[in-house]
């Protein structure tokens, strides 16, 4: 049983544009590792804002075990968790 | 959808940046709106529609979003206005608002059917057929390929529904109408979604319901902006439901430091002018029920109270008749500082239509939601937890904190009313949703809730419900919660009230 640990910006601009709705996303998934054969913990943490907005890129921004999550989304931050779960 | 952060929600919030990022940036002697224009391409960049049939459509929609945002009411579709008409009489400090409040935008709503049982592909043709067989109007036969439900004779019973061993056939209506409790939505000669103005009580719970987004509500943020860059002395007066709303480490004294870093002089909590209500409905209570009314109904939530009062009217004077905890907040502002201007923040909708209220237009300038709030903050690039922490002198008591979430305003009066020395129990009803307090209604009609204290929330949840709030209704009801515990007075009547903390 691993260790995956996520950290989303909460940050006024990735906040506003859903990281809070991310991180519910990712508590969602910590129920649904129970259910799991093989349940692997989530370690899910808020950080100040990483300051990566560029022009074209923008937040909100998820590190899934250090791996960088650019415009994040609650389904491809579960679909990076879940991948490392396997 | 409440608590999913969906394309919707973005295209709303993005609005509400692009209009503060314009206010705080323009120049105040200029009157050019062109900017606007281009904020559509902003929001919908490309050629290629994502989301309805036209990537000129979505703009378009965009743009009427935008003159809402402004205050502005929604062109008509069938003659020609310009984009930017009326926009120069907006960059005010005045109030702009008017009504409707809540609008549909008719081109952006895909009619949906109202109320409708439909089979679906599930259906496999059985030869049980258990839906003929249950249904009492003979509106189930089957086709060639699949049971067919002739809607002109379905009476929507829904047995079918139950004896379908593939749940094959189900009913669904419209998301906006299955929001509103005040039952205000209808039908215009295209199907599309029509607000009766009559029946709606602004609770704004259509908007956050819309999967196409085709309902939206006016906003007063580019005036509010508009007086901070003129000078104005502004204070905001943040409704208790605000702990929690901008992120996990947005702590209530970061969020006040970033409101202040708006441009807004000082920032009260409505908690004290909730505990103000707390006291006030008590002694109506007290002195009221039963001689005078059978029961008493609570007044802080806007929508409930204007709800009560039009479906019952032979009740309405049991709705009580103390000022909602914005009104006492701002008169309080207003007699400290006579020349100041008060933005009432808070998650409701509602409240923009209470200020528009003859008796409350001089103490309330504008309202703003909280996600209205956030757009200022993305606009003027606030990084909320870099800020320092503003010591929040303690203004408003744990139950006047507590006002934000449902069971706060009925206990808080009961506490009142306990510490006064009054020894029998008051018995408490409450109900939030307006299809709930519907039902409240009926059974204090027919004489059920004689003697009982009636607390009324449009918004599941209460105000931590409501439709401009940002975060998920649980995680918000704890937020408050915590925070009321650092107040160190329990109950109304241990807040001193005698003047607004510095």
């Amino acid at each position: 049983m691993g260790v995956i640990h996520v950290e989303v910006c909460a940050g006024t601009h990735c906040t506003m544009m859903g990281a809070m709705n991310i991180m519910d996303a990712i508590h969602s998934l910590e129920e649904l590792q129970q259910e799991m054969d093989n349940p692997c913990d989530i370690e899910v943490k808020a950080v100040p804002c990483m300051n990566l907005c560029r022009d074209e890129v923008h937040g909100p921004f998820v590190r899934v075990e250090g791996q960088l999550i650019t415009h994040a989304e609650s389904e491809s931050v579960m679909a990076a968790i879940m991948d490392r779960c396997k | 959808m409440r608590g999913l952060f969906t394309p919707i929600t973005k295209i709303r919030r993005q609005v509400f940046t692009e209009v503060a990022k314009y206010a705080f940036e323009r120049d105040l002697e200029q009157s050019d709106f062109n900017y606007f224009y281009e904020s559509s391409y902003r929001i919908i960049p490309g050629e290629v529609a994502t989301y309805r049939d036209s990537v000129f459509k979505e703009r378009a929609i965009i743009r009427e979003r935008i003159r809402l945002a402004l205050g502005l009411p929604i062109r008509p579709s069938i003659t020609h206005q310009p984009f930017t008409q009326g926009m120069a009489e907006c960059a005010t400090t005045e109030k702009k608002l008017d009504m409707p409040l809540v609008n549909v935008i008719p081109f952006a709503c895909e009619a949906c059917p109202t109320d409708r049982v439909q089979v679906s592909d599930n259906c496999r043709k059985c030869l049980a057929h258990p839906c003929t067989t249950v249904c009492p109007v003979n509106a189930v036969s089957i086709g060639k390929h699949a049971a067919i439900i002739d809607q002109d004779k379905c009476i929507k019973c829904g047995r079918c529904i139950e004896a379908c061993p593939y749940q094959a056939i189900l009913r669904f209506g419209r998301p906006c109408a299955q929001a509103c409790g005040a039952k205000a939505i209808e039908s215009d000669d295209l199907g599309r979604a029509k607000i009766n103005q009559d029946k709606c009580v602004s609770c704004g719970l259509c908007i956050v319901a819309c999967p196409f987004a085709a309902i939206a509500d006016k906003s007063e943020i580019f005036q509010l902006i508009t007086a901070i860059r003129s000078g104005e002395t502004v204070f905001a007066a943040v409704a208790p439901s605000f702990v929690g709303q901008f992120g996990p480490l947005a702590t209530p004294g970061k969020i006040v430091s970033g409101i202040k870093a708006l441009g807004i002089t000082r920032v009260i909590e409505v908690g004290w002018g909730a505990d103000v209500g707390s006291l006030h409905e008590a002694e109506e209570f007290l002195r009221d029920v039963p001689e005078h009314k059978p029961f008493l109904g609570t007044s802080c939530c806007t929508s409930w109270a204007l709800f009560a009062r039009k479906t019952q009217p032979t009740l309405a004077h049991c709705i009580a008749q103390t000022h909602t905890p914005m009104v006492a907040s701002a008169q309080k502002i207003k007699a400290e500082h006579p020349g100041a201007k008060v933005v009432f923040i808070g998650p409701c909708v509602a409240k923009k239509l209470e200020a528009l209220d003859d008796e409350v237009r001089p103490y309330v300038d504008y309202v703003i939601t909280f996600e209205e709030l956030m757009g200022l903050f993305s606009a003027k690039q606030i990084e909320l937890s870099d800020l320092p922490e503003t010591d929040l002198a303690t203004q408003a008591s744990r139950d006047g904190r507590n006002y934000a979430v449902a069971g706060g305003v009925a206990q808080a009066v009961v506490n009142v009313i306990k510490a006064s020395g009054h020894e029998q129990d008051v018995p408490v009803t409450r109900a939030d949703t307006l299809f709930e307090c519907r039902k409240m209604l009926a059974l204090a009609k027919a004489g059920k809730l004689n003697g009982h204290l009636l607390e009324g929330m449009a918004c599941p949840g209460g105000c931590v419900g409501g439709p401009g709030t940002l975060s998920q209704i649980p995680r918000a009801a704890t937020a408050v919660k915590a925070f009321a515990q650092d107040s160190p007075y329990q109950t109304a009547g241990d807040n001193t009230l005698e003047a607004l903390a510095p």
